[in-house]
């Protein structure tokens, strides 16, 4: 079989988009009307739907925490979001794995003593899959939180970039993703820099690794203006609404 | 489910409310709650539709077409006949945690299965209308199988009016790809699939698909399209599956209340009336969306979808 390119000869990838651009990213707080925080975002055919709860008060005893509150993370993909039609249980490993690494994130950026005893629900929907879930989960949660009115330290921001033909590429999308590209996920708070997350699974030459932490890292920072706009945005209308 | 207990006087006002034919929302008792419809919003499915009730309950339906061999074993003879001709549809329905924390974890899988078994009732029956016979491309061997997933992310009540109305939408936007059937000679039976994009046609009998109507007994009246407030004031639900013609489909009775013969007659008659001017307007409402999208396509304009929530 011959192998796919990904990178046509005038520079553009299958999806029309050059090396480094993003994906187009549509998004919107306050979808929801049981939800504390809620948010729904697409990055070009990745959509993703988030609810936040809470905090509240724990469900189970076992889950509380004396000193801070604790973070629970459900993920859940529609059984139609990808080319062939596949129920997953809730026990899905791959599923669990990316919910632990979300939690994890905004374990450190909510300001979790302030609320001791208590739970904070994140829920995420993926209702079509084209790459990139980890870094869609998180912009989600990122936009639910905000609407949830949680105090947290920063935005987090998450994106990935790959390698593909000893150039950097930036926002894989699944056909990218699945042509064995050396993806790492970044995921950090804009305005101090910090990376709050880092994933990569498969083989990178260390001396490509510079560059294509550099490409991930602009393309959090152009997530988080966009991110930035769209909750300026919302809190405007409210306050309008208001008058 | 937001509320689970409710007051002595909130129960009060609710029941007299509903015999002022006054509602908290300033319905009356036979009033639906404005219906937003969108359809094809899922690319990768074969069709779909998301529809919102009032300022509540959102569900999203998507419909996969897949190939599927047809499933013979340890099927008595007389039906596998039958079922040897035959595609197949097969249901699912999720609440997602996101609609409501008691959803979380494995906390949905007895209400998810109620409203499967409701749904699949419905559409795999004869009454469905649906012609699963041009569903079949070689008999006994291979068919499409419909699969149509509903994922529940709102809840303001009346959750199963919604689905059946987004299913039947969803069902009237799936895209069933064409087939080429050809007889190699030697009595082997080999099909194409056409790959080309206009190659397709709507799953047959979409239009006979009912639509359900769930009748809350409040009182001495009944109302439709509850809040959760009045389903917990409601003594009896009476969920009536009414398709285009009229003609009733199925009934069923939930709730710990009883219903007055007298009165059944009644909820019946107005579950089937309400429920053929509701498939009046639904179809009205995709089908001038997708004129819409056929004229803006011939004019070679860019065809915006809403995407999910742009439209609230």
């Amino acid at each position: 079989m011959s192998r796919l390119e990904l990178i046509g000869p005038q520079g553009l990838r299958n999806d029309g988009r050059r090396v480094k651009e993003l994906r187009k990213i549509n998004c919107k707080p306050s979808v929801l009307s049981q939800a504390d925080g809620s948010a729904y975002i697409e990055q070009g055919n990745t959509k993703c739907l988030a609810a936040v709860y809470g905090p509240r008060e724990a469900r189970t005893k076992a889950q509380v925490l004396h000193n801070r509150a604790n973070i629970n993370v459900e993920i859940s993909l529609a059984p139609f979001c990808m080319s062939e039609r596949k129920k997953r249980s809730k026990s899905d490993k791959r599923i669990l794995e990316i919910a632990s690494a979300v939690k994890q994130t905004f374990e450190t950026i909510i300001k979790t003593e302030l609320f001791a005893r208590s739970q904070i629900d994140i829920y995420l929907q993926i209702l079509q899959f084209d790459g990139g879930t980890i870094q869609i989960c998180i912009n989600a949660a990122t936009l639910a939180l905000i609407d949830a009115g949680i105090p947290m330290v920063d935005y987090v921001c998450a994106c990935s970039a790959g390698c593909i033909d000893n150039e950097p590429v930036l926002d894989l999308n699944y056909v990218e993703e699945s042509h064995d590209t050396p993806e790492l996920t970044v995921a950090l708070l804009p305005k101090t820099g910090k990376i709050t997350l880092l994933q990569m699974e498969s083989r990178l030459h260390v001396d490509k690794f510079q560059s294509v932490m550099e490409m991930a890292t602009t393309g959090c920072k152009k997530i988080y203006h966009i991110l930035d706009e769209v909750v300026r945005e919302n809190v405007k209308d409210l306050l309008e609404k208001k008058k | 489910m937001p509320p689970t207990l409710i007051s002595p006087s909130e129960n009060d006002y609710i029941l007299r409310g509903v015999d002022a034919n006054v509602r908290a929302d300033g319905r009356g008792r036979l009033d639906y709650r404005q219906v937003i419809l969108e359809t094809g919003l899922i690319t990768q499915a074969s069709g779909s539709a998301r529809c919102r009730l009032g300022e509540g309950t959102d569900v999203l339906v998507g419909v996969k077409v897949e190939l599927g061999a047809i499933e013979l074993d340890g099927v008595e003879e007389d039906v596998a006949e039958i079922k040897a001709k035959r595609g197949r549809v097969i249901c699912n329905v999720e609440c997602s945690p996101i609609a409501s924390q008691q959803f979380a974890g494995r906390g949905a899988d007895d209400f998810n299965n109620e409203l499967t078994q409701m749904l699949d009732r419905v559409l795999n029956g004869p009454q469905s209308g649906l012609d699963l016979e041009k569903l079949c491309i070689i008999p006994g061997q291979q068919c499409w199988i419909v699969y149509i997933d509903a994922i529940v992310f709102d809840y303001a009540g009346n959750l199963l009016d919604t689905i059946f109305m987004t299913t039947r939408a969803a069902l009237y936007n799936t895209k069933v790809p064409k087939t080429i059937i050809q007889d190699s000679g030697d009595g082997e039976i080999i099909f194409d699939i056409s790959d080309d994009v206009e190659g397709w046609e709507r799953i047959e009998g979409w239009d006979k698909v009912p639509v359900a109507i769930t009748l809350n007994k409040i009182g001495s009246r009944h109302i439709v399209d509850a809040t959760p407030l009045e389903e917990l004031t409601t003594e009896a639900k009476l969920l009536v599956t009414v398709n285009k013609d009229g003609k009733v489909c199925g009934l069923q009775k939930s709730g710990s209340g009883s219903i007055d013969p007298s009165l059944l007659n009644e909820m019946v008659q107005t579950g089937r009336s309400l429920g053929q001017s509701l498939i009046k307007s639904l179809d009205e409402m995709v089908r001038r969306e997708e004129n819409d999208i056929n004229l803006k396509q011939s004019r070679r304009e860019r065809v915006e979808k809403l995407g999910f929530f742009a439209a609230t």
